[in-house]
């Protein structure tokens, strides 16, 4: 699938900024079903200085530097992807046995799974524990494949928890999420990816876009997408494979992704600095995923 | 270094030096009493020096039957000659010269008095030059190690694909910064200063005990070490031809400049967290020393993906950074978040490339000591060989195997967290009972991949002045090893530490462990180093207009404080005097000296209960307000000091010490004194003040530095000589009063003599005014103060403007001085009612004028901090 995406950060400060320092995750990034075809940052009031790298997880990561007063800080992320869905995500029941998979990331001397222990990990806003093994182990039995494993843990969060965009902030701990029931789509990423990782296999945090489709019948609305996040886990010997519990399905061509990293944190799409701009600045933020057609078609 | 050649010199020289000293060389300018030479001074000796060693451990200056070992024979001999008393009397005399150096170490915790002297135990380690230069190849070995380990680490992780280090000892170590990842410096080294705390262990092999890769501290107080060991002993010092230090600074020197990506003038500034780090002297030392600016947090700011310095003359770019902050608290953008040591977008600088730090931000992640449980495969993997200089056993809890050994032999083994952080302490289990021992195996068992444990191993013991003797104690090196072109250098020698007692097992300068020079002796007399290494005379021009903002700030503060404090010194000196003196004063005179002392020290004025100056002068003691000024001043004065170090000289440093003794007393001595002449509680710290107004007068520059002091002194006493006229001359009182007023004013002015030697009168109002107010010869009047200010202001660095209008400091200072040029005597002597009025007027202009222009230099030349936050909070866990 072919998409445009448009992203508008947009900041209203309280007070005057005199200058700011930051580091925004908003341009998609290539993967082995995702192509990012051109992509564009534009910042107002214009930065004094501004560079793009490739960070640590390979995602592309962009600073920027304001140097000018302003009240309003408004980023504005163009970008246009060519989306397919997952390749080899159709047969879940011809995988690697959970057994033999936490085998093998603790024993194999593979390269590529010795990588992958990274993802196995506390990180800062993910801990493994008790508590989350208990929640999924019985899913995870033996001789059950192990996507097929995951894709219960999937349906299961995604029955047990609520979708409740009110209930958290931007960092609410899994335990909090845990205890409540409730939260968004970055909370049941770090909640599965916690589950995973208590049980012994390697998982990452994905952030992204979601195309929403409107009622049959009705314009889409301009800004109504959103910015999503959901999990990757990895299965030794077959690689990496994405599922969305705040959906109950595996990513497919609608899920655009910008980035992974162990957890939110890797991957915040805006952080840094800024001097001055007074108390509880106001945030808005709004999507917009157009479909421009297949043009592979 | 060939080595057989040597080894033979060494042990021609050890036996020369020991026939020496027992004939005509004499080590000491001074022999104590009966100081005999020859064999039979180890008996006769009224007062030796006999060092025995301890038993049933490894001494490095005996062998196992008490023999001298041949390089510390001429330095036991030499201590033996000098005796006990003479000793301890050089020890005093170091301990004085550490003080006025400013040699301070703070220990964390310490609220009350965080700064301690650096501890210095006078009998030097000795290390023969055959054996050192083995360490010392084994040292540049392990440096290069540690430089390939750290471009792996941020590069491609060959060594975790390989499985040479398994993924959790890097990836779950908090010194792992990610965003560091693909930093590269110029040249073939990323680390360029490696340190290690290197022991002997009982077979007498030199073992590492562990790394420092971030930012490792004691070089600069090995350093001051050193310079206080050839001063102490200057002969003995240069007869037993120790290697220099400064081949090792030099290097540094050079090795930080050839990093500038602009080599056009490089500007290179030593990052410090600030005054209340533990090491905060060393920073300064350091950067005095290396010539490079001083710098914090809020004097850098980045523009346009440069840094910059905030300086008097707008921002100068800054090219290298040495720093002394660790790692995370670096950046706020990318790393920790919430920290104030840092400058934001610090990292993206650097990839720029328009910025280097050394040691890179990240390299803190090769202190994680789960390496050294790998070291042997990571050396054959990237040296392709083993390395020759031991490191301690180490086992990682993290490893099942390395797990049971641990539980098992828990007793037997020192246990250290994988992550070195303030609070992180090793723990040794030869020191733990039952219980401690299980609880340690609980904490292990809950997180064991943060856990490293060690074999003890028991240090070699060096001899060590304890008061009254040379006693064992075990004794660690700190080793310093400095990137070149090439390869590394290693100092002669390095840092080392001592156990607070026999057999000890913590020595860490936080537990208060106390240092050595260390002495690595040479062959034969050292030549000067040669002119590859020699300083090139660099024209330090440029930074005296390029000092931090932040400095001259503390510069000013330090001239008020000490100003204001002397003021209120001295205006209470006179009260004392006066109440005490043998002239019986009126109530009304009373009332208004104890208001002079109230408006002075800003302090309530207590209400006079009695009617004699035995009442009045109680009621100023009894009001602890008066005192809590002025130490409040003179402590705040000692503040800016300490943030200025680098630029104060140690005569300097020493009158400043001196300022700290007497304010530490003062409260003592001023209730001791109370029944008999409570003014000479005061006298050492208005002496005390004279001396440091003196000190700089005659021997600071006359730099921006001096200007802004003298600005902030100038104008301080403008406004107290202003205050002081306030309270005595403008209450228009009974002519007897009248004068004993005008005299309290010029006595606290030091004015007195000069008006006695003018007038040879009584008091009156007129001509004390003319004196203290008009007078641009009195150096306390304020028509000189205001001249002095002037001056000051006229002479710093203005904005380039094209319009012909007065800046406002200058508008002001013209004002004011105008006003007093125009005043006439008799207009400000007349009184309406009780109250002068146009003298009170007046008064109060000058004092509002004076607060006016310290706002516009504020304004103008100090740096705004302003308040940042972050925009996104995150909960940075350090992972």
């Amino acid at each position: 699938m072919h998409y445009r995406v448009k992203h508008i950060t947009e900041y209203l400060y309280h007070g005057r900024v005199s200058h700011c320092y930051n580091m925004a995750h908003l341009t998609p990034r290539n993967t082995s079903r995702q192509r990012c075809i051109n992509s564009n940052v534009d910042v107002l009031p214009k930065p004094s200085s501004q560079s793009y790298r490739v960070d640590y997880f390979d995602n592309t990561a962009y600073h920027f530097e304001i140097q000018k007063p302003h009240n309003k800080l408004v980023i504005t992320s163009t970008s246009e992807v060519q989306t397919a869905t997952q390749p080899g995500a159709l047969d879940l029941h011809m995988g690697i046995s959970c057994r033999d998979a936490r085998h093998a990331m603790f024993q194999s001397r593979n390269a590529d799974i010795l990588m992958a222990r990274e993802y196995l990990m506390d990180s800062p806003m993910v801990r493994a524990s008790s508590e989350l093994r208990d929640y999924a182990e019985a899913l995870f039995e033996d001789e059950k494949p192990l996507m097929v494993a995951v894709k219960e843990l999937t349906s299961k969060i995604y029955t047990e928890f609520e979708y409740s965009p009110a209930s958290t902030t931007i960092a609410t701990p899994v335990h909090e999420v845990m205890a409540t029931r409730k939260g968004v789509c970055q909370d049941f990423a770090h909640l599965m990816i916690g589950c995973l990782r208590s049980l012994g296999y390697a998982a990452r945090y994905v952030s992204g876009y979601i195309e929403t489709l409107p009622p049959p019948g009705q314009e889409k609305l301009v800004g109504a997408d959103a910015t999503h996040a959901w999990v990757e886990v990895f299965s030794p010997g077959e690689g990496w494979f994405e599922y969305d519990p705040t959906n109950d399905c595996m990513a497919h061509e609608q899920h655009i992704v910008t980035g992974w990293g162990r957890d939110f944190y890797d991957v915040t799409p805006l952080c840094g600095v800024i001097y001055g701009g007074g108390e509880n600045p106001v945030l808005s933020v709004s999507v917009d995923v157009r479909r421009l057609g297949d043009p592979a078609k | 270094m060939s080595q057989s050649p040597v080894s033979e010199d060494q042990v021609s020289q050890g036996q020369t030096s020991q026939s020496q000293s027992q004939s005509s060389r004499v080590p000491f300018e001074q022999l104590p009493q009966g100081g005999q030479q020859g064999q039979s001074m180890f008996t006769e000796h009224p007062d030796p020096l006999i060092y025995t060693g301890a038993n049933g451990v490894l001494d490095e200056a005996l062998f196992q039957d008490g023999q001298v070992r041949d390089h510390w024979g001429y330095l036991l001999n030499s201590l033996n000659e000098l005796g006990c008393q003479n000793f301890r009397d050089r020890q005093a005399k170091a301990l004085r010269i550490l003080r006025d150096d400013g040699a301070t170490y703070n220990i964390y915790g310490e609220n009350s008095n965080p700064s301690h002297i650096w501890g210095l135990d006078m009998v030097p380690m000795v290390l023969d030059s055959v054996e050192w230069g083995k360490v010392e190849a084994g040292l540049v070995e392990r440096a290069e190690l540690f430089n390939l380990l750290l471009r792996d680490l941020y590069g491609p992780r060959d060594l975790i694909r390989q499985g040479v280090i398994p993924p959790e000892a890097l990836f779950c170590h908090r010194g792992f910064l990610r965003p560091c990842q693909g930093v590269h410096l110029p040249g073939h080294h990323d680390l360029i200063l490696h340190s290690t705390d290197l022991a002997r262990n009982q077979n007498g092999d030199f073992v590492v005990l562990g790394d420092r890769t971030q930012s490792p501290s004691g070089a600069g107080y090995a350093l001051e070490n050193r310079s206080v060991m050839s001063r102490v002993f200057p002969s003995l010092f240069r007869d037993s031809h120790v290697h220099r230090l400064s081949v090792f600074f030099q290097r540094l020197r050079a090795k930080l400049t050839s990093l500038a990506p602009d080599q056009n003038q490089p500007r290179i500034a030593v990052l410090t967290p600030g005054a209340h780090n533990e090491t905060y002297f060393e920073h300064a030392y350091l950067a005095n020393h290396l010539g490079f600016n001083l710098v914090q947090s809020d004097d850098l700011v980045v523009r346009n993906g440069y840094l910059w310095m905030k300086s008097l003359d707008g921002l100068t770019r800054v090219d290298v950074l040495f720093r002394r902050v660790d790692d995370w608290f670096c950046d706020p953008v990318e790393l920790r978040g919430d920290s104030r040591l840092g400058v934001a977008s610090l990292l993206e600088v650097v990839r720029a490339g328009n910025l280097v730090i050394a040691n890179p931000l990240g390299s803190g992640v090769l202190e994680n000591p789960v390496f050294l449980r790998y070291l042997p495969e990571i050396a054959r993997t990237l040296l392709g060989r083993d390395l020759r200089l031991p490191t301690v056993d180490t086992y990682w809890c993290g490893d099942s195997g390395d797990l049971a050994y641990v539980l098992d032999n828990l007793p037997n083994l020192v246990v250290k967290p994988v992550f070195r952080g303030q609070n992180s302490r090793s723990v040794y289990g030869p020191e733990l009972d039952d219980a401690a021992l299980n609880q340690l195996r609980v904490q292990i068992q809950e997180n064991p991949t943060q856990f490293v444990a060690q074999a003890v191993v028991e240090a070699a013991h060096a001899p060590a002045f304890t008061g009254r003797e040379l006693s064992a104690r075990p004794v660690i090196l700190r080793s310093f090893a400095v990137a070149t072109e090439t390869s590394y250098t290693v100092m002669p020698g390095g840092l080392t530490r001592m156990g607070l007692g026999e057999r000890s097992f913590t020595i860490a300068s936080q537990a208060g462990s106390q240092s050595k020079d260390t002495w690595v002796l040479a062959s034969e007399p050292e030549r000067a180093p040669s002119d590859d290494v020699m300083d090139e005379p660099v024209s330090r021009e440029v930074d005296l207009i390029s000092l931090p903002s932040r400095v001259v700030e503390n510069l000013f503060w330090m001239g008020r404080y000490a100003e204001r404090a002397e003021a209120s010194l001295r205006i209470l000196r006179v009260a004392f005097m006066m109440l005490n003196g043998d002239e019986v004063i009126s109530p009304l005179t009373q009332h208004h000296l104890l208001q002079a002392v109230s408006n002075i020290t800003v302090t309530p004025a207590q209400p006079l209960e009695g009617q004699n100056p035995e009442d009045a002068l109680q009621s100023i003691i009894q009001n602890g307000a008066v005192l809590r000024s002025i130490s409040g001043n003179l402590n705040a004065m000692l503040n800016c000091a300490d943030e200025t170090k680098e630029l104060l000289s140690s005569d300097t440093f020493r009158v400043i010490n001196d300022i700290r003794d007497a304010l530490s007393i003062l409260d003592d001595n001023f209730a001791l004194s109370l029944s008999s002449a409570p003014e000479e509680a005061l006298d050492p710290l208005v002496t005390a003040l004279m001396a440091l107004a003196g000190l700089i007068q005659e021997s600071m520059i006359r730099g921006f530095g001096w200007r802004f002091m003298d600005t902030g002194r100038r104008l301080e006493r403008c406004y107290q000589i202003a205050m002081a006229i306030d309270s005595l001359l403008v209450p228009a009182v009974p002519e007897a009063d009248q004068s004993k007023l005008g005299e309290a004013l010029l006595l606290s002015l030091e004015a007195l003599i000069s008006y006695r030697r003018r007038y040879r009168a009584r008091v009156d109002v007129q001509a004390s005014l003319d004196l203290v107010m008009m007078d641009n010869t009195n150096p306390r009047s304020l028509m000189y103060q205001v001249e002095r200010l002037g001056e000051h202001i006229r002479a710093l660095p203005k904005a380039a403007t094209h319009m012909h209008e007065l800046p406002s400091d200058q508008r002001q200072l013209l004002e004011c001085e105008t006003a007093l040029k125009l005043s006439t005597l008799a207009r400000l002597n007349a009184a309406e009612g009780e109250r002068r009025l146009h003298l009170e007027e007046r008064m109060q202009t000058i004092c509002d004028q004076m607060l006016g222009l310290s706002e516009v230099i504020t304004d103008r030349y100090f740096n705004h901090r302003e308040d940042s936050q972050q925009l996104v909070l995150s909960n940075w866990e350090g992972m």
